[in-house]
This record gives structure tokens, C-alpha cells and sequence, in this order.
């Protein structure tokens, strides 16, 4: 059983990271920093309604991580984590009550933190408020991606509950 | 549908529609023609665009990578930069008071400064 999960968790990951690295090659529309669909987190938020916390964590950490690394953009891994923790923190607070149906909202809430996070990451590392301008265009790109994400991963969960294939 | 869901769809909305009115209400064009680079939270460089004559140059960073600014007709802009996601560059000429352009890796802002402080 332990070997199966580890199995399934090892398959999620690698799924993320090929959604991660086939978006890095669809061109950026808006110049904003921060501002992408980020696909790779329907996976996110699909096993965050799945598994518990600590293995959501492993590979959330995991795809981030190696994403950077493949992506060939390590400087940008601070803003990645803190995103991703920031994401995941309140997803998974979110996820006792929000049911199965909401998953969307859930995920608008993820997005939403998420660059939170990385606009907080920014200032601190600028040494400046500057980049405080783009919250709002942030927060309005993280509630239209996070909406798609979520719808994505609620489709994927009802068909795992209708078929009772996991 | 329970009372805390109507209570963070709420939230949600709010949040969107504030952002909303925040961009609408911060995005006005400006006639400043005083520009500050900024890197590190130290000014580099401050000049007044409608005197500049076109010209490049590249500013580099502490970490060894380069940004090449283009000032033409009393424009600024980033032309190039080492960078791999480009952003600064795609964001294309400085217009707005609020929106400046951004170099997250290298900590680079180019923006339109306070006139007074001329």
C-alpha cells in the first residue's frame, strides 16, 4: 500500500512538471511579472482533495523544485516556493470547507495566496514597494487561472469518484 | 451552499472587483518626463527624458547578468537583457505612473520620479 501511494505521488509529480515545462513555451500575453495560467497546479489542486497533507507537500516541494531546475530559471525559485507554500497553506485550510463541488473556489483562494506570497517575496528581496502595482493585476489574473485550474481538477475528481478506479 | 462558501465567493468577489477599480483608478498617463532607475533600492541613474538624446546602454548586475536600456524620442524602454523570461522587455515602454517597468532577477526598476526632488 505504502509502495502504491509512493508510486501515484512519484506519477503526479511527473505529470506536473511535463504540464510545467510545455506552459514555459507558451508565450507570456501580459508583461507583468508573475502573470501565467499556471496549469501545473491542477495537479496541485487535485491532490490536495485526494491526499493528505504531508503528501501534497512532497509534491508540490518536488515539482517545484525540479521545475526550476528544468525550466533553467533558478532565480525565480524563491518566488516559486513562497508561492507554493503560501498556496498550499491556505488550500489546505480552505479544503474542510469547501466540499467537492467548490473546488474552484478553493482554487481561486490557492491562486490568489500564491501571489500574494510571491509579491511579498518580491518586496522583501527589492528592498522596495514598487512591485505592490502589480497586485491588482495579479490578483485578477490568480482568480481567472485559478478558476480553469480548478474546474480542470474538479472534472478530473468527479470522474475518480464516478469510475472508483484510485 | 452553506454560509462560510457565500462567505468566501464574496470574499473572492470582492477582491476581484477591488482590483478592478484599483487599476482603473491608478492607471492615468502621465506628462512626468523625470525617470529614476532604480537597482537595489539605490538610484543609479535620474535623468529627464524630453533632454535625452537617443542612445543605449547596458546596466549590469551584481550577479553578472545585463539589462540594456533604450531611450529614444523621450522613451524608455528595456531593449534586451539576459534574462530568461524577458518580462522587462515585453513590458515595452514606461508610460504609466504606477506601473513601472520591473527586472525581478537583476532587482531593477525603472519608474518616473517625484519632480521635486529635481
Amino acid at each position: 500500500m505504502k509502495t502504491k501511494r509512493l508510486a501515484e505521488l512519484a506519477l503526479l509529480t511527473a505529470i506536473a512538471l511535463i504540464i510545467f515545462i510545455i506552459e514555459l513555451r507558451i508565450p507570456n500575453l501580459v508583461p507583468i511579472p508573475g502573470v501565467k495560467l499556471g496549469l501545473a497546479n491542477i495537479v496541485t489542486v487535485y491532490a490536495v482533495y485526494k491526499y493528505s497533507a504531508k503528501q501534497v507537500a512532497m509534491v508540490v516541494f518536488s515539482r517545484v523544485l525540479l521545475g526550476s531546475i528544468f525550466g533553467g530559471n533558478i532565480s525565480a525559485i524563491i518566488y516559486s516556493m513562497a508561492g507554493a507554500v503560501m498556496c498550499l497553506i491556505g488550500m489546505l485550510a480552505v479544503k474542510r470547507l469547501v466540499p467537492v463541488s467548490f473546488i474552484w473556489l478553493s482554487s481561486i483562494i490557492g491562486a490568489i495566496l500564491h501571489n500574494t506570497g510571491q509579491i511579498i517575496v518580491a518586496i522583501i528581496i527589492m528592498r522596495s514597494f514598487v512591485v505592490i502595482y502589480h497586485y491588482p493585476y495579479l490578483i485578477i489574473s490568480g482568480c481567472i487561472a485559478g478558476a480553469f485550474t480548478g474546474i480542470c481538477a474538479q472534472i478530473m475528481i468527479k470522474r475518480g469518484l464516478k469510475g472508483k478506479s484510485s | 451552499m452553506n454560509r462560510r462558501i457565500k462567505f468566501l465567493i464574496i470574499a473572492v468577489a470582492v477582491l476581484f472587483v477591488g482590483s478592478i477599480v484599483w487599476i482603473i483608478f491608478s492607471n492615468r498617463p502621465t506628462d512626468n518626463t523625470f525617470v529614476e532607475i532604480v537597482q537595489n533600492n539605490n538610484v543609479i541613474y535620474s535623468f529627464d527624458l524630453s533632454k535625452e538624446k537617443n542612445r543605449t546602454f547596458k546596466i549590469e548586475s551584481d550577479d553578472g547578468g545585463w539589462n540594456e536600456i533604450k531611450i529614444e524620442n523621450g522613451n524608455i524602454s528595456i531593449s534586451d537583457a539576459d534574462c530568461p523570461d524577458h518580462t522587462c522587455v515585453k513590458t515595452g515602454v514606461l508610460r504609466s505612473e504606477t506601473i513601472p517597468i520591473v527586472c525581478l532577477p537583476h532587482r531593477l526598476v525603472i519608474r518616473f520620479a517625484e519632480k521635486e526632488q529635481k
